[in-house]
């Protein structure tokens, strides 16, 4: 049997004019891929640069103070600011604080299981909240209500309904939307110190309310970010899962609405020259420019739909 | 900098806690005593909330179905047939592994039960006896909900969305599995309660329903219920059963059409 000591690329391209293109897809995925990066395309038919469409819908969670639901190709998040009262802790006594979750549940990738969940969700998780706070966006001094004795906790969870790869650039996405969303409620104080919501027109007279002026957040810089895979030459903006599995190398690189680099991470993989993580960058403040419209367009649709 | 979770936080409550009391004591009574007394969103006692249902909402799996009742919204994907578990003894007939979990968001109160054992185990027994297990022989099928926002009637809106999420995955089946509930006040039943109504209700009965074979797969009654009262539920559980069914096998074709052309 000669055919076996061939090398399995040669035998992948000889193979490839026998068969059908949905199997030599599964039997030989770097080839198949390969190819396609020869032609500069890739297997869904994008350009390299190209990153998925994305869609981002404003109050998809009609139970929680702000939240959002973000489409990335195939990939969906969707993304729940709740708002709780805490007791602030005495070294930041007029700051409130934000409890990021980031959940894979078994519905969304056939590779996690219900109690045994995927590793790269705590993973995921800690870039986000790292991210979140280290870029300025949120000012937690907007979350203090009584200084010293009540602020808020915003629990932001971010659900992944369908794994189709880039999951840390749709998860950030999704996570600046729901605070953009976000509205605190109004509320007041009882006699025995706990906090109470305050519905519509009725406190007017009532009740002395605590945060009449801070019902929105002011957001700062807001970070955005694009992963991009990196094959030999190939620099592929928004991996799918596909071509996640096959390729070994990610660059994720985060930039702020004024350009700036707030994190850049490239864990492990084979190694990787100055200039490809240089273009990764500038593909990155490309992408923030296009996230920056469509969270803004987002926002005016649900305007509208208020107004209607 | 991550929050202190869980103790000595709270979600602040409207103020007015009496006055909401007292509003479930009259509409409990009025539901108990008036036929005519409106639920909170408008519809009539033997009406269902508006469904809408698609297939598909999640690419990854073999078939995935997407629920919404009024506030409940449920997402189904299904996986497999695949290698069973390797703990798992030799089986000449395939399994049917069944999970139902809840986002934090969920219910009004965070975190409330993340996975759902009891939900998980009847949602098993509701499907067991429509899938054709001998079909794929020694491997699993998953079946894994998220109740995405509960408002009511949950668990029959599972079933009925992994019965939808279960054909478009192209698992043999006799029949779609259809359910649904009714609650109890009084002498009156309503139909495809509210989060508000079963938490007040008397007793409640579900029904999951083969809609062509007309034979019932599941039934679970609680509370007090006179003999009559029961073939009376129970019939107006099947009707509605065989009207979901109709939708169900709409939006099977609807996909295959759409795949077709």
């Amino acid at each position: 049997m000669a055919e076996k000591t061939e090398p399995a690329a040669a035998a992948a391209s000889r193979l490839a004019g026998e068969m059908e293109v949905e199997a030599y897809r599964r039997l030989f995925p770097l080839a198949f891929l390969e190819r396609h990066l020869g032609e500069s395309v890739r297997p869904d038919a994008r350009r390299l640069s190209e990153a998925r469409p994305t869609t981002v819908a404003l109050g998809a969670v009609s139970s929680a103070h702000g939240s959002a639901l973000v489409r990335l190709g195939d990939t969906a998040m969707l993304a729940s600011v709740k708002l709780e009262v805490m007791s602030p802790p005495a070294e930041s006594s007029d700051e409130g604080s934000v409890a990021v979750e980031f959940h894979m549940p078994p519905i969304c990738s056939p590779l996690v299981r219900p109690g045994r969940p995927a590793d790269v969700a705590p993973v995921i998780s800690k870039a986000l909240e790292d991210v979140l706070m280290s870029s300025g966006m949120l000012n937690l001094k907007e979350l203090c209500l009584i200084s010293g004795k009540a602020s808020w906790l915003a629990y932001l969870d971010i659900y992944c309904l369908n794994a189709d790869g880039s999951l840390f650039d749709a998860a950030l996405i999704s996570a600046v939307a729901a605070f953009t969303h976000l509205e605190i409620p109004l509320v007041s104080v009882g006699d025995d110190g706990r906090v109470f919501t305050v519905g519509g027109n009725e406190g007017k007279t009532k009740f002395e309310l605590v945060n009449r002026e801070k019902r929105k957040l002011t957001l700062g810089d807001i970070p955005f970010s694009l992963t991009c895979a990196l094959h030999k030459d190939s620099i592929l903006a928004d991996p799918t899962s596909e071509e996640e599995s096959i390729i070994e190398t990610y660059v994720t690189v985060v930039v702020d609405s004024s350009d700036r680099i707030v994190s850049i991470q490239k864990l492990g993989g084979t190694v990787t020259s100055m200039t490809a993580v240089k273009e990764c960058i500038s593909l990155a403040k490309e992408r923030r420019r296009k996230l920056r419209e469509i969270l803004i367009d987002s926002v005016e649709v649900m305007e509208v739909d208020q107004t209607e | 900098m991550s929050a202190q979770a869980g103790a000595g936080t709270y979600s602040p409550a409207a103020a007015a806690g009496d006055k909401r009391r007292e509003k479930r004591e009259e509409l409990r009574r009025h539901l108990a005593e008036d036929a005519d007394w409106p639920r909170a969103d408008g519809r009539s006692f033997h009406d269902c909330r508006p469904a809408f249902m698609q297939t598909g909402p999640t690419t990854a799996a073999s078939g995935s179905a997407y629920a919404e009742f009024g506030k409940t919204k449920v997402i189904v994907s299904v996986f497999g047939p695949r290698e069973s578990k390797k703990a798992m003894m030799y089986s000449d007939v395939g399994r049917l592994n069944c999970n139902v979990s809840y986002t934090t968001f969920a219910t009004p109160v965070r975190g409330q039960g993340a996975d759902n054992k009891e939900y998980s185990s009847m949602l098993h027994k509701a499907l067991e006896g429509a899938v054709m297990l001998h079909t794929f022989p020694k491997t699993t099928v998953d079946v894994f909900a998220l109740v995405l926002e509960s408002g009511g009637s949950d668990l029959p809106i599972i079933i009925s969305c992994a019965s939808l999420a279960l054909a478009d995955a192209g698992i043999m089946m006799y029949d779609l599995v259809t359910s649904v509930s009714v609650s109890c006040f009084g002498k009156n039943i309503i139909i495809d309660p509210m989060s508000d109504e079963e938490a007040w209700q008397d007793g409640s009965l579900m029904v999951a329903f083969m809609p062509a074979r007309k034979e019932i797969t599941q039934l679970t009654l609680t509370g007090e219920w006179s003999d009559g009262r029961i073939t009376n539920a129970v019939e107006l559980c099947m009707d509605a059963c065989s009207k979901l069914g109709d939708i169900l096998r709409d939006r099977l074709k609807d996909t295959a059409t759409l795949t077709s052309e």
